[in-house]
């Protein structure tokens, strides 16, 4: 594909946080009709329909959502596909309808990411997010994610030096960021020593430094670039977007303290977009946990090897520093309803690009969208350039 | 696991050579000591674990350069870096003290 042959023209969502029990596909076809709704695109034109889903087969008992959301929407029949790919799920959604548009397939694409999961206890939400791990060895040990982030914490905390009260500033700004932001299940503004005294998880990561579980769904209609013109709307460019794997693993990784899929990904991603990290205004990326944050940040050179941690504790990581992270309030405040996670940072993002975001990037052109799965085993990486009516 | 084609240590489980597709994977013993990459206490456990919680987890560098997946017994502030040695075998990872 080519930068800028693809456009987001409407983009959805639900709030995240608790849905009571509303069925997993009626919550994807809300979000989807949204998009439909913004983008002001007639649904007879949509050709393909790409959707994100983790764990709707062991929470709910039902599969087949990308059929059941077009058929809820009376699309056409269309090829509709789920794709699966761990929390990566939703962003291997968004690449593969940016190649259907960008290879001639269609010129107009859904995209839609959904989860449920508060209907569940926690020892069947836990045992359903281990399906993303190796069940054969890391299962098999009694390895969680958390237990997997606590050990990358380590290991980050022993190279560089990096503290408590560093990595809890992470906590701090996103739990503030989604204070302001309507759709966010747990905005809050927070001492250190509430972070810091909370439920010991998985040492050294706290109740604090984990995003909650969640309900939510978020779509987007994507188009070819100059299906955009006349629309009244601002399109809103694919740079880029690509999908590299990382060990399937844990020890299989060389680094516990850096993922090599978001390293792969991010890389080629600046080259295809022909831009580099100082380009990049606002980055919604993968904050699990609050040491991912540090991790994925250097990883995707937004910040220097190390230093990732301390940038947040000097505020060079807020709305209005050097780089914005995650000014959505990230997985921590907004939640992670883990299919929709990838579909949702652009829909942040793209706000972002229209100038209506809540938590407004001043002068926001380029945003990057970085999104990971299981123990670092799928990564997508989006840039997205704000284009012209 | 040792591959009879080639000559690949691995710590399994795994049914074909990840460096030469081979499926004559015969049982090895891989080396019993190594340097602690990193650990964590699980305090919350996936029910399957939970009568055993906390217990600690660790990736270890074995003396020939191969990580695996372990559990640590009687877990301290070690630092990354300690020497460990294993004590069990289990089915997919192995149980290291220090």
């Amino acid at each position: 594909m080519r930068a800028g042959d693809v456009a987001v023209l409407g983009i959805g969502s639900t709030t995240f946080g608790r849905h009571g029990g509303t069925p997993i596909v009626e919550l994807a076809a809300r979000a989807a009709a949204d998009a439909l709704r913004d983008a002001g695109v007639d649904r007879q034109e949509v050709g393909a329909l790409y959707l994100g889903n983790f764990i709707s087969g062991p929470l709910n008992g039902q599969e087949v959502l990308a059929g059941m959301v077009a058929d809820r929407l009376g699309l056409p029949n269309i090829p509709c596909t789920k794709v699966e790919g761990a929390c990566a799920s939703g962003g291997i959604a968004f690449r593969h309808a940016v190649l259907a548009i960008a290879t001639g397939q269609c010129d107009v694409a859904l995209v839609v990411g959904a989860e449920t999961m508060t209907h569940a206890g926690t020892a069947e939400v836990t045992a359903a997010l281990n399906c993303a791990m190796d069940n054969a060895s890391d299962g098999a040990s009694g390895l969680t994610f958390p237990g997997l982030f606590g050990m990358a914490w380590r290991v980050h905390a022993a190279r560089y030096g990096t503290t408590r009260r560093q990595v809890s500033a992470v906590v701090r700004k996103n739990k503030r960021n989604g204070l302001l932001n309507p759709l966010a299940q747990m905005g809050a503004e927070l001492s250190d020593e509430v972070i810091e005294q909370s439920l010991m998880i998985s040492d050294p990561l706290q109740l604090y430094d984990c995003c909650p579980v969640s309900d939510g769904a978020a779509a987007l209609v994507l188009v070819r670039r100059d299906r955009a013109r006349g629309s009244g709307r601002l399109p809103i460019e694919v740079l880029a977007s690509v999908q590299t794997r990382g060990a399937s693993r844990i020890a299989g990784h060389s680094d516990l303290a850096s993922f090599e899929a978001t390293v792969s990904a991010a890389s080629r991603a600046y080259a295809m977009g022909g831009i580099g990290p100082k380009d990049v205004d606002l980055c919604e990326l993968h904050d699990c946990f609050s040491i991912a944050e540090v991790v994925d940040s250097e990883d995707l050179g937004l910040v220097p090897r190390g230093e990732g941690a301390a940038w947040a504790a000097e505020g060079r990581t807020a709305v209005n520093g050097e780089i914005a992270i995650n000014p959505s309030g990230g997985l921590l405040a907004k939640g992670h309803p883990v299919g929709a996670t990838g579909v949702s940072q652009i829909y942040e993002a793209v706000l972002q690009l229209r100038g209506q975001h809540a938590n407004q990037v001043k002068d926001a052109e380029i945003a990057m969208t970085h999104n990971l799965g299981g123990t670092g085993v799928a990564c997508t990486v989006s840039l997205l350039r704000r284009g012209q009516a | 696991m040792r591959c009879a084609a080639c000559g690949t240590i691995d710590p399994g489980p795994r049914t074909l050579c990840p460096h030469c597709l081979s499926d004559r994977l015969e049982a090895a013993e891989l080396p019993g000591e190594g340097r602690l990459v990193s650990w964590t206490m699980i305090r919350r456990a996936p029910s399957r674990f939970r009568s055993e919680q906390p217990y600690a987890v660790c990736v270890v560098e074995l003396e020939d350069g191969l990580r695996v997946t372990g559990r640590l017994r009687g877990a301290s502030e070690e630092l990354p870096g300690a020497m460990l040695h294993a004590v069990e075998r289990g089915e997919g990872y192995m149980v290291f003290e220090a």
